[in-house]
């Protein structure tokens, strides 16, 4: 038996399907999360012996699919015909949503109605009459919470009953309607007297309330993006500065007990591995293969687990509690007035996570010029796997990291309204006709626990990724390092000469005019990085035999406070910064690039998008160090003629093409 | 060769014969981007049209 879940979006379907099936896709409180289709198998603790097969759909708000995901929902309801629907109908919203139920009711297939959110209802003190709302609709409707679990026993039994049974149609003269306004517009009419029937207020929508005086202030056009900084500086601040490293650390009580951290215990299994080893008198290749390459490297990189993890912690409960929903409109005034769809506010709060679903969320902008620009621009944002190597050089360089953090995100949104505007004038799209609708949620206390599975999720896979794609680079990394050409070890003191010194030393003379020297170590980790972003971390570990990145007392320490902390990476704070830029803002990770690739569906945009991020990244990166050296030191920076010649160069192509359009 | 040496190596292959088996069965059940935190959220289809 199979099921397909359906209804508006941000109505809970997502919700729903993970309660029901167990999975953890992810939700977020607002429109546009979900845009595929996901089936599983509903655990047997709903649907008991029989096999149940649930669907969740993206969310749209008629059959007459307008964007990408909505030709999803309706193609596959059309086509694959489900066996039962199963419309989520969000009951604080009751008369948006019946528009789309009763188009659902007119195609035969038979239907429950599950009647989700109806605690806000209560809250509300609104009332729906579901006996008189089943007869009207001539299908069973079940009162739900997803969140809670709650009614989802009686919604599956629904279901299984329903099987098999005919749909009546409850509104025949809508049905023979040809498609239009006025039948649209008859339609309403119907759903408005419907809900007249069944549903009772005391709290009517054109009342203003404490959320809207709230919203008022967090969406003020003047207001609202210095709040959105204020927030994201102390997320930050808690995550990287706060609590994130005392998880990572530990710490230590006035009475002298010390609680370890993350880092801590892993320094401890290591040293203890190398101790073992060398009291057993084992091969002195072969142990810094285990403990500097292997546990070293992934050590590195897990180091930054808890971070992450705090991170996401308080991104999720921000999702959760409504504000993310905020700061998408707070940002869409910016994003319109260069000329970037309003829906492109999605894909890039959705990316700052991770860049593929970013990617996929720009299905929701019905112009392929608009959705190829969010496409392109998307991957600017910092993503989850980018926070390690934020927080790697904002903790080894600058004494206070969360600057660092919040001027990475910003920098990302500043780039994304230049290089709008530069697409534009290359592409010659205009659009100005584009809106961006969203429906704002109720404010709520964020569900503490549905944050700590989330960020669980993520830190799970976290893990994952460092204990196989990054523990393979690491590995291979460290051979790299340990063998010349003629594959003999490389003597000590001698790491110029390996393979991977060899490999790496043509991109290093590139990265020069952003670094001043030629670190090979370094153009390794942005070549891995290509990979994994996790993996510049992971690489610059082994590479420069340090696995424990995240104790910046202990670096400092160990090599003198201030500038000299550099002393261990080889360059100056200021090229820390340019390379932390270039990294962040150089094409992501070959996963994002295939999403890349699949969205565009031309290798022109994609070919273009991969020139474009590499070329801002390298003029950034090139400005950061050249004019923060020729500040702090007087002079330019090493290899200015050189990178001066290669962003000219840049200048001289972008002109080109701009120049093209016009005459065209 | 020492017994060691042997124990270590076998703990090396082991190791990354392990990571290397993960990525091997995670990409035959379709999955592209191996520890992305919406690997499951995103069935992702890089290199397709959808």
């Amino acid at each position: 038996m199979k099921i397909a879940l359906v209804g508006n979006p941000n109505s809970g379907k997502t919700t729903v399907f993970n309660m029901l099936t167990g999975r953890n896709e992810t939700v977020g409180n607002r429109a546009g999360v979900t845009v595929e289709k996901k089936c599983a198998l509903i655990k047997k603790l709903y649907s008991g012996e029989q096999e149940i097969t649930a669907v969740d759909l993206p969310g749209a708000y008629s059959m007459s699919a307008y964007t990408a995901e909505e030709h999803i929902t309706g193609n596959y309801i059309k086509e694959e015909a489900p066996d039962v629907i199963v419309n989520i109908v969000d009951a604080a919203n009751l008369s948006r949503s019946l528009f789309f139920t009763t188009q659902l009711l007119e195609l035969g297939i038979p239907m429950v109605i599950a009647l989700n959110k109806t605690d806000i209802n209560k809250k509300k003190g609104t009332r729906i009459n579901c006996e008189e709302l089943s007869r009207l609709l001539c299908c069973p409707v079940v009162e739900t919470v997803s969140t809670r679990a709650e009614g989802l026993t009686a919604l599956v039994a629904a279901t299984v009953r329903q099987l098999g049974t005919e749909q009546p149609t409850p509104f025949p003269a809508l049905a023979q309607l040809p498609q239009g306004k006025a039948a649209d517009k008859k339609r309403f009419s119907q759903v408005k007297k419907l809900v007249a029937q069944v549903e009772t207020r005391k709290v009517f929508t054109k009342d203003r309330n404490a959320q809207d005086r709230v919203d008022m202030i967090l969406t003020h056009p003047a207001a609202g993006i210095p709040i959105f900084a204020a927030v994201m500086f102390l997320v930050f601040q808690v995550s990287q500065s706060w609590l994130g490293p005392v998880l990572a650390d530990g710490y230590t009580f006035e009475n002298g007990f010390t609680l370890p951290g993350l880092v801590t215990l892993i320094d401890a299994f290591k040293e203890q591995v190398s101790f073992l080893l060398e009291q057993a008198e084992a091969n002195p290749f072969l142990t810094a293969l285990l403990t500097e390459g292997i546990i070293g490297g992934v050590s590195a990189v897990v180091g930054f687990l808890p971070l992450v993890m705090v991170l996401y912690f308080l991104l999720s409960l921000l999702e959760d509690c409504g504000y993310m929903a905020r700061a998408t409109v707070v940002l869409d005034p910016l994003f319109k007035k260069v000329g970037l769809s309003g829906k492109a506010v999605i894909p890039f709060i959705v990316g700052t996570g991770c860049a593929v679903p970013g990617i996929m969320a720009a299905r929701t902008i019905p112009n392929q010029n608009e959705r190829n620009a969010a496409v392109m621009l998307t991957p600017f944002m910092p993503c989850g796997a980018k926070l390690p190597v934020i927080a790697l050089f904002a903790g080894a360089f600058f004494k206070d990291a969360t600057w660092v953090g919040t001027l990475m995100y910003f920098a990302g949104i500043i780039l994304i309204l230049l290089c709008a505007l530069l697409v534009n004038r290359i592409t010659g799209s205009d659009p100005k006709g584009s809106y961006f609708i969203i429906e704002l949620p109720e404010y709520k206390l964020p569900d503490g626990k549905r944050a700590f599975r989330d960020m669980c999720s993520r830190g799970g896979e976290y893990i994952l990724k460092a204990g196989t794609v990054i523990l393979l680079c690491n590995a291979a990394i460290f051979l790299m390092q340990s063998f010349d050409l003629s594959l003999q070890p490389v003597a000590e003191g001698m790491a110029d000469t390996s393979i991977l010194a060899h490999i790496a030393s043509p991109v290093a003379a590139l990265l020069v005019p952003i670094l001043g020297v030629a670190a090979w170590q370094m153009a390794a980790a942005t070549v891995t990085g290509f990979i994994a972003k996790e993996n510049v971390v992971g690489t610059l570990a082994v590479c420069y035999g340090i696995s424990n990145l995240i104790d910046t007392e202990g670096l400092e320490m160990l090599e003198g406070a201030g500038t000299q902390v550099a002393a261990v990476f080889g360059i100056t704070r200021v090229a820390a910064l340019a390379f932390l830029m270039f990294n962040l803002f150089s094409p992501p990770c070959f996963a994002a690039i295939g999403a890349m690739n699949a969205e565009l569906k031309d290798k022109r945009w994609l070919f273009g998008g991969i020139a474009l991020q590499l070329a801002v990244a390298y003029t950034l990166s090139f400005l950061v160090y050249q004019v923060g050296t020729l500040i702090t030191t007087g002079s330019v920076g090493a290899g200015f003629s050189g990178g001066l010649i290669a962003v000219l160069v840049i200048a001289a192509v972008v002109t080109g093409l701009c120049l093209r359009r016009k005459k065209l | 060769m020492k017994l060691i040496d042997i124990i270590i190596i076998a703990v090396i292959v082991l190791v990354l014969g392990g990571a290397a088996a993960v990525i091997f069965r995670a990409k035959k059940q379709g999955k592209k981007c191996i520890g992305c935190p919406n690997s499951d959220s995103c069935s992702c289809n890089c290199g397709k049209s959808h």
